[in-house]
């Protein structure tokens, strides 16, 4: 059991080359451009996210390194027991963890703290990629499915339980692209669609909280309370608006730093990047994600193994997925829920998921041309 | 190697997958990008506007309310600092326990807070609005402490500005009283404010605008508790001071006139014959303006209107009453100009005399035995004057009355001026609805019947006969002056006239008035309240039925400088109730004696 494949002096200079920079590129840049908006957004707060989050951006580097060494094929052999691990882990927290925000979620580490769902994550879609990649015909049968859908409905229900409703949601691209990619039938996707209606609605029902209910309604109608939950909404939005074209500045915006903006260094950092260097920004950095996520498409197209594409196009999925849903939400497009933007907002643990999946990929890419 | 070409195959399907996933990948990415281009480039500029009214919060700047002097420059209103507390009740999480906790620091009734409050119902929440002013320091400094903590952050202290009137009750008819603005009033006038005070009567209603000044600006930066930033002033626009005001008023006469009326109900006016400046005017009883320079709550205001005697009655202006024997000046008057009587010709005083079927009483019921003209004014002899009432007829007495400035407002600019009566047939046709009768000729002819005049125009009559014809229009602000109008009376007949008022303060009923300071001349006069019973309406009846206290005079009696008028109300015999006041009012304006 070889972990980490050993460096071949005769193709390491080929190696190299062949990194996706790009790849690599596009995620230190992001996280570059998403520092200097937490300096911004945080100038007016006490505790230092400047450089709490450089820390964090060092330690992802590292992370990434380390996940590019990895073997792939070594991962996926063990993907069950990791996925136990995980599951485990996120178990641990929602049940015995501290609150922080009202959610369950984050497990004390050295004072910065983390959070297993994050790890969570990368399991799920490792095992999930293992799984699917089994079926070796056009379309897998029915039957096996349901399986499937358990390994993703555990740590959803879990996640969902914290309370952290946008880390549940956010599996939903996931699962949608990696069944789409296995070639799940429409009518298969339908009954499973239905269940997760269903159990989305019971949840709503029984285990959504009051604030959260208020969030889903205020999004439909953000005018009618403008202190309450459909402010940040509409804060946002002015903060969006009001960066025109190229924006107010550094250190300019009015609506982050004169607080208009709930959490502008974290949920709301790209609210920040549209307020302070307007549409000119947000277009750069949307431009940054797509050179990314094309990168990554790249690598998943270049695969040769459709456990590997599976799993470069679940971490993608979870990457894409919340890029979308957090500049979708920062505009008032969808309901305000607890969903960072990958790079950008500050937070280690999802940060380090960020990179661990980068790096993820660009091993990947590296053993293209490796026969299994 | 056939499983190898499966996978391969299964690769490839996935592959193609994968290029549609892509596809809706960047599909997604171009409808959030159109989104963000819809508002940072279609509504941008609504969205920049609402941003700049989230950070910016435009603050009143008060414009400091201008001074008023007395002709000799002696202040008489200055402004003192003042906190007010003010209200933002957006950013309230709780109104009710907002104002619980301010009523606990102010040590005020919750119930009449919130009916302060209850006043600006109509004015936006986030615009603050006051809540309580003069607040003292320890109240100031828990209210900042709370905004601080952010416990309270709905509260503001607004440095502001009280008025003072330096002399209180001695000035407070004169200079008037200022409040709030009514709703209306605000919709009418768009530069006032909630909290703002306008002139409510006197000189502080008289000269409001000029007074006022005009508020500035200061555009400031706001967090999102609406906490001013220290970065300083966006925009500023400095308030203009009001106009300061000098007055014709001379303090030392109008605070010696409200001594002297201390413990009466009356008036005293004092101005200048030849050109109508007013030097002194009260009335008591009087209130305390400072009262009213804060808030004024419905209790102190009820206690105030419903004093006994209501003291926010300016008695020279607002209120008219019979005038006595001081109408006999224009009696003479008239009789002398239209020459119907020789003034040497005597008529006989018995005591009484029959007229119209009555019997018509003098004051004396022992009667004054042969008088002319003269000596009629001099003993202030009812007969003479019935006589000649009868021979002039009510239209001529009525004419050379209002010639005098009589039953017509004096013009000085003071809300709710009365008119008074001066009653003719046409009058009485009118406002009666019924004829006159010859008999209440003879009543006029004293001074008594319909005929009634305020303190204010028997000083304007007493001035046109002291400056040889001429009606001023009476005035406080010394820039206010207007010529005398001429009124075409003969100066030998107000010559005359003016001989007999010097000879009714040397000899006769106004001997009181007399004093070795300056020569005055005047009359008196002694108005019957309850004979005027029969006709008043009843709402209308005095509370007591004493007799009105008169003394009209002026003085030097050569080249006359100043006009007294002194009105007691149920004081009793003008001779020796008003005349006395009269004099001292002479010896505080000349002091010492004066070269005529």
């Amino acid at each position: 059991m070889v972990l980490l494949s050993r460096p071949d002096p005769r193709t390491l200079g080929r190696q190299v080359r062949s990194i996706s920079w790009q790849l690599a590129g596009s995620a230190l840049g992001l996280s570059l451009i998403g520092l200097a908006l937490i300096s911004s957004a945080s100038s007016e707060l006490t505790t230092d996210y400047v450089s709490r989050q450089s820390a964090w951006i060092l330690a992802g580097v590292l992370v990434l390194v380390a996940a590019a060494l990895v073997d792939y094929s070594v991962l996926l052999r063990h993907a069950l027991w990791i996925y136990l691990a995980a599951v485990a882990a996120v178990a641990a927290v929602t049940f015995f963890g501290h609150e922080a925000g009202g959610a369950r979620s984050w497990i004390g580490i050295g004072g910065f703290g983390g959070q297993p769902s994050d790890f969570c994550k990368i399991a799920t879609v490792l095992l999930l990629a293992r799984r699917l990649a089994r079926y070796r015909s056009p379309v897998p049968p029915l039957g096996g499915l349901w399986a499937t859908a358990a390994i993703v409905a555990v740590p959803v229900l879990l996640i969902a339980q914290q309370p952290d409703l946008g880390g549940a949601l956010m599996f939903v691209p996931v699962i949608a692209a990696m069944a789409a990619i296995a070639g799940v039938g429409v009518r298969s996707a339908l009954a499973a669609a239905a269940v997760a209606a269903a159990l989305a609605g019971a949840l709503g029902v029984f285990a959504l909280q009051d604030y959260q209910k208020d969030r889903v309604l205020s999004y439909f109608q953000p005018q009618t309370d403008p202190l309450g939950a459909g402010y940040q909404v509409r804060q946002s939005r002015i903060a969006v608006g009001s960066g025109q074209a190229f924006g107010k500045g550094f250190g300019e915006g009015t609506q982050s730093n004169l607080r208009f903006l709930p959490t502008p260094h974290t949920d709301f950092v790209f609210a920040v990047l549209a307020e302070e260097y307007g549409f000119a920004g947000v277009t750069l950095v949307m431009a940054l994600f797509l050179l990314y996520l094309g990168n990554g498409v790249r690598v998943a197209l270049a695969a040769r193994d459709p456990a590997v594409l599976l799993l470069v196009v679940g971490l993608l999925a979870f990457i894409a997925g919340h890029v979308l849903y957090n500049t979708a939400m920062v505009v008032g497009l969808l309901p305000i829920t607890g969903i960072p933007l990958p790079f950008l907002s500050y937070g280690g643990s999802f940060m380090l998921f960020c990179c661990a999946a980068t790096g993820i990929i660009i091993g990947l890419d590296l053993r293209r041309f490796v026969n299994v | 190697m056939n499983l190898e070409t499966a996978g391969d195959r299964l690769v490839l399907l996935m592959a193609t997958r994968l290029k549609w996933l892509a596809a809706s990948l960047a599909a997604g990415f171009f409808v959030v990008l159109s989104a963000y281009w819809y508002f940072q480039i279609v509504r941008s500029g609504h969205y920049w506007e609402l941003a700049e009214n989230n950070r910016l919060r435009v603050l009143r700047l008060e414009a400091p309310r201008g001074l008023v002097y007395d002709r000799s420059g002696q202040l008489l209103v200055e402004n003192v600092p003042t906190f007010r507390l003010l209200i933002d009740r957006s950013l309230s999480a709780d109104l009710e326990a907002s104002v619980a906790f301010a009523a606990n620091i102010l040590e005020l009734d919750e119930d009449e807070l919130e009916d302060s409050l209850e006043r600006y119902r109509g004015v936006p929440r986030d615009v603050p609005v006051l809540l309580a002013g003069e607040l003292e320091l320890n109240q100031v400094a828990r209210f900042e402490v709370a905004g601080d903590m952010s416990e309270h952050p709905e509260f503001e202290i607004a440095a502001s500005q009280r008025r003072l009137y330096r002399y209180g009750d001695q000035t407070a008819h004169l200079l008037g009283y200022l409040s709030e603005p009514t709703a209306a009033e605000q919709d009418r006038d768009p530069t006032l404010v909630a909290g703002d005070m306008i002139g409510r009567s006197g000189v502080e209603k008289l000269r409001d605008r000029a007074l006022r000044g005009t508020a500035g600006e200061r555009t400031v930066v706001v967090d999102s508790r609406g906490r001013v930033a220290s970065s300083g002033d966006v925009d500023r626009i400095d308030a203009l001071p009001g106009e300061s005001v000098t007055l014709t008023i001379d303090l030392g006469l109008q605070q010696e006139a409200q001594n002297l009326l201390e413990g009466r109900v009356g008036a005293i006016v004092a101005l200048d014959p030849r050109d109508g400046a007013v030097r002194a005017m009260v009335s008591s009883p009087s209130f305390d303006p400072s009262g009213f320079a804060g808030r004024l709550n419905q209790e102190d205001w009820e206690r105030i209107v419903g004093a006994p005697n209501r003291p926010l009655q300016n008695r020279a202006i607002h209120n008219t009453y019979p005038p006595g024997s001081v109408f006999k000046i224009v009696m003479a008057v008239a009789a002398l100009s239209d020459g119907l009587i020789d003034p040497e010709e005597r008529v006989h005083c018995g005591g009484s005399t029959r007229l119209y079927d009555r019997r018509w009483r003098c004051w004396q019921s022992r009667g004054h035995g042969p008088l002319n003209l003269r000596g009629a004014l001099q003993h202030s002899c009812d007969i003479y004057f019935y006589r000649l009432g009868r021979k002039l007829g009510i239209k001529r007495i009525a004419r050379y009355a209002g010639l005098l400035g009589l039953g017509r407002r004096t013009g000085i600019g003071f809300s709710a001026e009365r008119e008074g009566v001066v009653p003719d047939p046409d009058w009485s046709r009118i406002s009666r609805g019924q004829p006159w009768y010859p008999g209440e000729t003879i009543s006029v002819a004293i001074g008594q019947g319909p005929v009634l005049t305020s303190p204010l125009q028997v000083a304007v009559m007493t001035a046109a006969v002291a400056n040889g014809g001429y009606r001023v229009r009476p005035h406080v602000l010394a820039d206010a002056a207007q010529p005398p109008e001429p009124i075409a009376l003969d100066t030998e007949v107000l010559a005359f006239v003016r001989e007999a008022l010097a000879n009714v303060v040397a000899n006769g009923t106004g001997r009181a008035a007399g004093t070795p300071v300056v020569q005055v001349a005047g009359k008196t006069g002694t108005a019957q309240v309850i004979a005027q019973a029969t006709w008043t309406r009843s709402e209308d009846l005095p509370f007591k039925h004493g007799d009105h206290a008169w003394f009209t005079s002026y003085a030097p009696v050569e080249r006359p400088e100043l006009v007294v008028v002194v009105f007691v109300e149920h004081g009793g015999r003008g001779s020796e109730v008003a005349a006395p006041l009269a004099r001292r009012m002479h010896e505080t304006h000349f002091g010492s004696p004066v070269q005529t």
